[in-house]
């Protein structure tokens, strides 16, 4: 009675071992991508990662249901979704503008780094039905049939919202260097 | 494949595999040039999209989720402790109240005891003295203050392994069987029992129980009242 008592619980420890690992790898794998997703769907970084905390650890209470590891990355999107829905059910927050939060990337040159900055105020400003499905697609390399998988929406739809979504970016970046000629002019 | 349709595909997909967008490509040197900038374009949105991550975040989440889960056991330790508790107390409630149902009872007790023995004490024709009797009954620190009839039998007895006095004592209508018996936390001390030939009756005392039992039309309420009045135990 006893060794079997024992037994399994040498099995149910072994269990959270694995599971254990499967969540490193799951973290190491894919929390840099979910971390710059969840920057692009909230425009601040402090909320994105609280929601990537929350996201990981709903992820480690359910991860039994994840059944295939190649499902992970939708998986963990769908979470984080539901998490950044869930914060607004629960207060709205004044975000900042994605222009605010640092990011420098040191070895670019400053121009680059200009020229950087003004793209991430345009994205940043798309409107979110825009915004989402180009930053799935430029984040996670996802395809059109990925993106109306994750998002729930028919592909046309998914295409029209891309398509206005690069035509805005860049009238907004003609804009601006229009404005840039005529001043310079 | 008209101008607008081409757009619009690679505006979606500036990385589109369609073979009619590519042949498209491969024949216009301006459709080149529109695909071309393109890419170049989502190139530059891919770079400016890649926030820097905190060095730590994969540890923080890594650590958090190892805290939720020590949290998670402790609370599972505890949820199994109350279980243990809970059992524990089940169990123990359960025993009492069992051990109460079980209480041996003394009157019944008594007639198995007469049935047991037979003829041996009830047969007995010795006359045993007021002095012998109390001398045997000191030992549960009682004695009797008047004469309580003839005495055919007086004996030290193993009454469910209490050591008790077995008497057998003249009552009206016929011999009686007496019992005293010290006080036990697994007696019922009191109440009466009859069975086809013998009636019993106990009386639970300061610090024995004494117990009458007789055949049927002895009179046991008389004697046992009368031993009630005589006995007396010192403090």
């Amino acid at each position: 009675m006893f060794s079997r008592k024992q037994t399994s619980q040498t099995s149910v420890s072994d269990g959270m071992a694995n599971k254990q690992k499967r969540y490193e790898v799951l973290v190491l794998a894919l929390h840099r991508d979910i971390f710059r997703y969840a920057c692009w769907l909230v425009k601040d970084k402090a909320v994105a990662e609280d929601i990537v905390q929350e996201t990981f650890l709903r992820a480690w209470k359910s991860l039994d249901s994840l059944k295939d590891e190649r499902a992970a990355k939708s998986w963990l999107i769908t979470i984080l979704r539901r998490e950044n829905a869930r914060r607004f059910e629960r207060k709205r927050f004044d975000l900042v503008d994605i222009d605010d939060v640092s990011v420098i990337d040191e070895q670019l040159s400053n121009e680059v780094e200009i020229e950087h900055r003004e793209l991430r105020v345009i994205m940043a400003s798309l409107s979110e039905e825009y915004r989402e499905p180009l930053m799935l697609q430029i984040v996670f390399g996802y395809s059109g049939d990925e993106i109306a998988q994750q998002l729930n929406l028919n592909k046309n739809t998914v295409m029209t919202r891309l398509f206005r979504a690069r035509n805005q970016v860049k009238e907004e970046l003609d804009k601006a260097n229009n404005n840039k000629v005529h001043i310079n002019g | 494949m008209d101008e607008l349709e081409f757009r619009r595909t690679l505006y979606a997909d500036p990385h589109c595999k369609d073979e009619r967008v590519l042949a498209a490509i491969a024949d216009d040197p301006k459709k080149q040039t529109f695909y071309k900038e393109l890419k170049q374009l989502d190139k530059r949105m891919h770079q400016a999209s890649e926030v820097i991550v905190p060095d730590d975040l994969a540890h923080k989440l890594i650590f958090r989720q190892t805290m939720q889960s020590h949290r998670a056991s402790k609370v599972r330790n505890r949820i199994q402790l109350a279980m243990a508790a809970s059992v524990a107390f089940v169990v123990g409630v359960s025993f009492t109240i069992w051990q109460q149902t079980h209480l041996l009872n003394l009157s019944k007790q008594a007639i198995a005891h007469v049935h047991y023995e037979g003829s041996y004490a009830l047969d007995a024709q010795e006359n045993v003295s007021l002095q012998q009797v109390n001398e045997k009954l000191a030992k549960f620190g009682g004695e009797f203050s008047e004469d309580i009839g003839r005495v055919y039998y007086a004996n030290f007895c193993d009454f469910e392994n209490v050591r008790s006095l077995h008497m057998v004592v003249a009552g009206e209508n016929g011999k009686v069987s007496v019992f005293i018996v010290p006080h036990d936390d697994a007696y019922l001390a009191e109440g009466s029992t009859h069975d086809p030939r013998y009636n019993s009756q106990a009386v639970d005392l300061k610090r024995a129980s004494i117990i009458v039992v007789g055949e049927e039309g002895v009179n046991i309420n008389k004697m046992r009242e009368q031993l009630k009045r005589k006995i007396q135990f010192s403090a």
